[in-house]
């Protein structure tokens, strides 16, 4: 089984291992009950480990030998025998993986164990790391899965831990920011799903189709159906469905709201999942259905995206520069940040679109890092406020190098891995769209505003390592320095960013092969027939 | 004829086992140790009846264990039987279509059994009150005693309502149909008034009644212009006369109108729902399930047998196809937006059940549009079976949560519902999976069944679309109406995700008004985790596959006729 199939192993472990440390306390007597909950945190971290390991095992084993421009769209590595779920409506369970969603695999793998390190001592943590592990199940479950009931069921599930981790183990205001967290991506999804019906509805027979109904789910059959949707009105109507399902998760201007209060609310672990991976899902899917299925729809609408991903882009920077709480400036660099994805797939360049993949998996490295700090100054300062505490490069040397590695990262330092993809887009931007190019550069300065201006007024701005100003909230005691376990998370992210920065290419090569692959297979057809010179 | 041969027998075990269980309550509680004295000797016999009772026979769990057992082993000759065909007597046929809803039926009246263990409690060392005793005790031990009494009763009338329902199942005559209809309406009726002390509940049966009745006069006298008709109340016989009739006639058309009326109230369709949210407030929660998926599950057999068995033409419109897909549509969207407004969640659930009645309306009128193929009359006939097999699961599921909070007294208000996630977290878990199946949402039973129905709808019409047009609006004028039924059901689905969520919301946002755990009711928390559980299973593996094979080769049956 785990070798004929590996990504139905790496997705059903951490899900089965989850549940199991969550349920089985509630059935046996207490005392067994309380000797399992001791163990369930180091069990937690342990499969989440052993996962990362398989992971990577199976990374650089694909690496190697995988030319992936043979690999065309539609054919997928990893793959395993289909296997019926509900056989009466075509319901398979079909997982396979290609270049776009191996570095995402690999990515939830690394953050998972990750965030659990740098919460080791979050609060009933028998019920907080089997929770994240039960999102890693979720998560790798969108990213493998290749039919869209079970893609659509793993998608709402992660939304589950992930409220109860902002509801249980959230800041003041969690109930709030859950509950929007909830209902904006809930009802975002069920805008989605009804898109998903649609294309449901018309698809004919095969092999994998439904016993009653005739249809079925599976996502490469659509693919490989000469037309999926024959009346072109409603093909369209379908992809904005889908783009509002998948905008909302990523999230981009104008459905963003819920983010920072989500992100502010939520504990580090869920901020750094949040951000490094449940933000991905929503470029991930847009790539995976709204793209690849109906590439003539996203052409028409590529004036959509730019003004989409520009608003973003510009916003997200421009409210960042006002933010007082770390944070919120955060999670709003994320909206920006986001922004230049959309823009990497407007330009229908091989290397705008494989930027906007590495985008994706850059943020990836990087928001988890400056959320990850952002919670060790919380934890360790109790507070938020930008600008209430000065210095802390005295107090805590540590947390300080790691914030500043984080922000230089974020806000595109050549030789960081957020850089690669910035340019990449920015490139394709200019080829694309010529001088247009001048807003999203400029917002990159915007960016270095507030990145800057927030790291003199909080790790520098005082030479004096007794006259540093301290926030009111420690109530007058030496703050400390970040523990052993957030240094070692935090080091880690770190050094993946360096790495990718200067190594590009370990993941790079694969992306942009992909993007010429799409472009070729897919898009260059419909752009044709719009009459865009593509 | 009145004796049945082996084979019939053999056919209706379960129904037998059912009758042999509810003697049994009538019987056994009596046993005593009365004895008789042969004359003239000094030989006692005993002859069982009367005297003292036993000390096993009279406890009062015993009604509850009888009635479970009989249940049981019903549900379970049912089951491993459920492909048998064959007449009983003149009037009934047995075929797995009937074998289907008599298996929906006793699974509602064992979650029944179950909760009305607990919701109305036998307690076996309970003493008449004494002097000395305060007067809260006092009351107490006179409301248990009062308790004990009335085992016998409730179960008694609890499986005679089953009894009605089985045999209404397999009817194949619509006077043997409307009779055992009425056997299990009027026991309902006494269910839903069953606790008479409280006001609300003498009210919610009294309303019931009344309104049910006159629905029934309707019914009866609908039947009575067919007879007229036709003079011949077999449903072949209606059914081939009727194939045979130019047109319709006027007499036997009025005469269905008339008789839907009945179905109707009993389905809860507007504007027939009005008495169901008062009687489900009044009645407790084990009654009010009964009443959501049993007897909803009785109306719709009917609705089916009549309209579909007899009046659905070979090709062409039914005659009653614009009438229920109005039906259909005002009442999904009146349950909806009542049920958006109630908040007490007994209320709710029962305006929820209308809306559900409106969506398998829906798909019935779909049936009726004359345009659905057979393979798409199929798969939305399975869709309804299906849909009313699941709500047992998960409409009882959630009256079983309220028959809980019933146990301290609960369970009228919002309120009742609040911080259940903090007091009882699995009981909350559960009724959020029920909330969320009710809504619709994947991976869950309620999805499977309502996206049977939309499907079936689509795969009925969306043929009439025009492929060549470029618009969506040209694609939309071109397309059958019937297509909207199932954009009705979408938008009311939409529609009541909100009111669904909202009772999750206040389980787990809100602080609970006491934080003391919910009464230790062991077999009520395993039913109730059983159904969740089931919920999710049904809805998402091959489990539920193997129900739609069972509901399907009914409905094949069924259709075959």
């Amino acid at each position: 089984m785990i070798g004929t199939d590996p990504l139905t192993v790496l997705t059903l472990t951490p899900l089965f291992v989850g549940f199991g440390l969550l349920i089985l306390p509630q059935l046996l007597p207490s005392k067994n009950a309380e000797s399992i909950q001791k163990v369930s945190r180091n069990i937690s971290f342990g499969v989440a480990l052993g996962l990362f390991a398989f992971a990577t095992y199976l990374s650089c084993k694909n690496f190697s030998g995988i030319d992936w421009l043979d690999i065309s769209m539609g054919d997928y590595i990893l793959t395993n025998e289909p296997t019926t779920l509900i056989s009466s409506i075509g319901v398979s369970w079909i997982v396979g993986a290609d270049a776009l969603s191996l570095p995402m695999i690999w990515l939830t793998a690394l953050l998972i164990p990750l965030s659990m390190l740098v919460e080791w001592d979050a609060k009933k943590g028998h019920l907080f790391h089997p929770l994240i592990l039960i999102m890693e199940g979720a998560l790798l479950g969108v990213f493998v899965a290749l039919d869209l009931f079970v893609f659509y069921v793993f998608w709402e599930l992660t939304l589950i831990p992930m409220f109860f981790l902002i509801l249980v183990w959230g800041g003041d205001d969690r109930k709030y920011a859950s509950m929007k967290f909830f209902i904006y991506t809930f009802t975002a999804s069920v805008v989605m799903l009804i898109g998903i019906l649609v294309m449901y509805f018309s698809t004919d027979g095969g092999a994998s189709a439904g016993s009653l109904t005739g249809h079925h789910f599976d996502l490469i059959a659509m693919g490989a159906q000469e037309t999926l949707i024959e009346t072109e009105g409603l093909r369209h109507m379908v992809w904005l469905l889908l783009l509002i399902g998948f905008a909302t998760k990523m999230p981009s201007v104008p459905v963003h709201t819920w983010l920072p209060d989500a992100h502010v609310q939520a504990p580090t672990a869920g901020s750094m999942l949040l951000a490094g991976v449940m933000l991905k899902m929503g470029a991930y899917g847009f790539l995976r259905i709204a793209v690849s299925l109906f590439p003539e729809s996203t052409v028409i609408f590529i004036p959509l995206l730019v003004i989409l991903g520009m608003t973003s882009l510009v916003y997200g920077a421009w409210v960042c520069v006002g933010q007082t709480n770390l944070k919120r400036m955060v999670a709003y660099s994320s909206v920006s940040h986001m922004g230049l994805i959309f823009l990497g797939i407007a330009t229908m360049q091989p290397l705008g679109i494989a930027g906007a993949l590495f985008m994706m998996f850059a943020h990836g490295l990087i928001s988890p890092l400056l959320f990850a700090v952002a919670g060790a100054f919380k934890h360790h300062y109790h507070t938020l406020e930008i600008g209430s505490m000065r210095g802390i490069a005295h107090h805590s040397p540590y947390l300080a190098a790691h914030m500043m590695l984080g922000w230089m990262g974020s806000l595109g330092l050549p030789l960081l891995a957020g850089f690669v993809a910035e340019v990449a887009i920015l490139i394709a931007f200019w080829m694309t769209f010529g001088w247009l190019v001048v807003l999203p550069a400029l917002t990159l300065i915007i960016t270095a505003m507030y990145y800057l201006s927030s790291m003199q007024r909080t790790i520098f701005e005082s030479n004096d390592r007794h006259h540093g100003i301290l926030p009111e909230s420690l109530h007058g005691e030496d703050p400390t320095d970040v523990t052993w376990h957030e240094n070692t998370g935090m080091f880690i992210l770190g050094a993946l960013t360096i790495l990718f920065g200067i190594l590009p290419f370990i993941f790079f090569d694969m992306m942009s092969d992909w993007s010429t692959k799409l472009l070729e297979d897919i898009l260059v057809a419909a752009l044709e027939n719009q009459g865009v010179n593509p | 004829m009145i004796f049945l041969t082996n084979e019939e027998m053999k056919l209706i075990i379960p129904e037998l086992i059912m009758l042999a269980g509810l003697l049994g309550i009538i019987l056994i509680p009596n046993f005593g140790d009365a004895k008789i004295r042969l004359p003239l000797t000094k030989i006692h016999l005993p002859i069982l009846i009367g005297g003292n009772r036993f000390k096993s026979t009279s406890d009062p769990k015993l009604p509850n264990r009888l009635t479970m057992i009989a249940l049981v082993l019903a549900f379970f000759f049912g089951f491993s039987n459920r492909v048998a065909t064959g007449d009983v007597g003149n009037a009934l046929t047995v075929d797995s279509f009937s074998r289907v809803f008599f298996l929906i039926f006793t699974a509602a009246l064992i979650l029944s059994t179950i909760s009305a263990a607990h919701r109305i409690p036998a307690r076996s060392n309970v003493k008449p009150p004494q002097e000395s005793d305060s007067e809260l005790l006092a009351s107490r031990k006179i409301d248990a005693l009062i308790d004990n009494r009335r085992q016998v009763d409730f179960h008694i009338i609890l499986l005679m309502v089953g009894l009605g329902m089985s045999l209404m199942a397999m009817a194949n005559h619509l006077f043997m149909l409307f009779v055992c209809i009425e056997l299990a309406s009027l026991s309902s009726y006494i269910l839903v008034a069953f606790h008479k002390e409280s006001a609300a509940g003498g009210e919610a049966g009294m309303k019931y009644f009344i309104v049910g009745s006159v629905a029934s006069a309707i019914g009866i006298y609908g039947m009575s212009l067919l007879y007229l008709w036709n003079g011949d109340l077999s449903f072949d016989g209606l059914a081939t006369a009727w194939a045979a009739t130019d047109g319709i006639d006027p007499l036997a058309g009025i005469g269905v109108g008339l008789m839907l009326v009945a179905f109707g109230f009993k389905v809860g369709a507007a504007p027939f729902h009005l008495a169901a949210p008062d009687a489900y407030s009044g009645a407790s929660s084990p009654v009010a399930g009964l009443l959501a998926t049993a007897s909803k599950a009785m109306g719709f057999v009917a609705i089916i047998r009549v309209l579909i068995g007899i009046t659905l033409p070979v090709e062409g419109e039914a005659f009653w196809f614009i009438i229920i897909a109005l039906i259909s549509v005002i009442t999904m969207t009146w349950g909806n937006l009542a049920a958006l407004t109630s908040d007490n969640p007994k209320r709710m659930l029962a305006y929820s059940s209308v809306a559900h009645a409106g969506y398998m309306l829906a798909g019935l009128a779909a049936i009726g549009s004359g345009i659905a193929s057979i393979a798409a009359t199929k798969l939305i006939l399975t869709a309804i079976v299906f849909h009313l097999a699941v709500l047992v699961l998960f409409k009882f599921g959630a009256f079983l949560v309220l028959s809980l909070l019933e146990t301290e007294g609960r369970s009228h208000r919002l309120e009742d519902l609040h911080g259940l996630g903090k007091r009882e977290p699995l009981i909350a878990g559960s009724m959020f999976v029920f909330m969320l199946s009710l809504a619709g949402v994947p991976p869950l039973a309620g999805f499977l069944s309502k996206f049977l129905m939309i499907n079936g709808i689509v795969n009925a019409s969306v043929a009439s679309g025009s492929t060549g047009s470029v618009s969506v609006i040209g694609w939309m004028e071109t397309v059958d109406p019937v297509f909207w039924l199932a954009i009705a059901i979408v938008l009311n689905s939409a529609l009541s995700v909100f009111y669904y969520l909202r009772i999750g919301l206040v389980m787990f946002f809100e602080a609970p008004e006491t934080n003391n755990p919910l009464k230790s009711a062991t077999s009520l928390r395993l039913a109730i985790t059983a159904c969740a559980l089931l919920t999710v299973i049904l809805g998402f593996t091959s489990l539920g596959d193997s129900v739609l094979d069972i509901v399907s080769n009914a409905v094949e049956t069924f259709i075959g006729n």
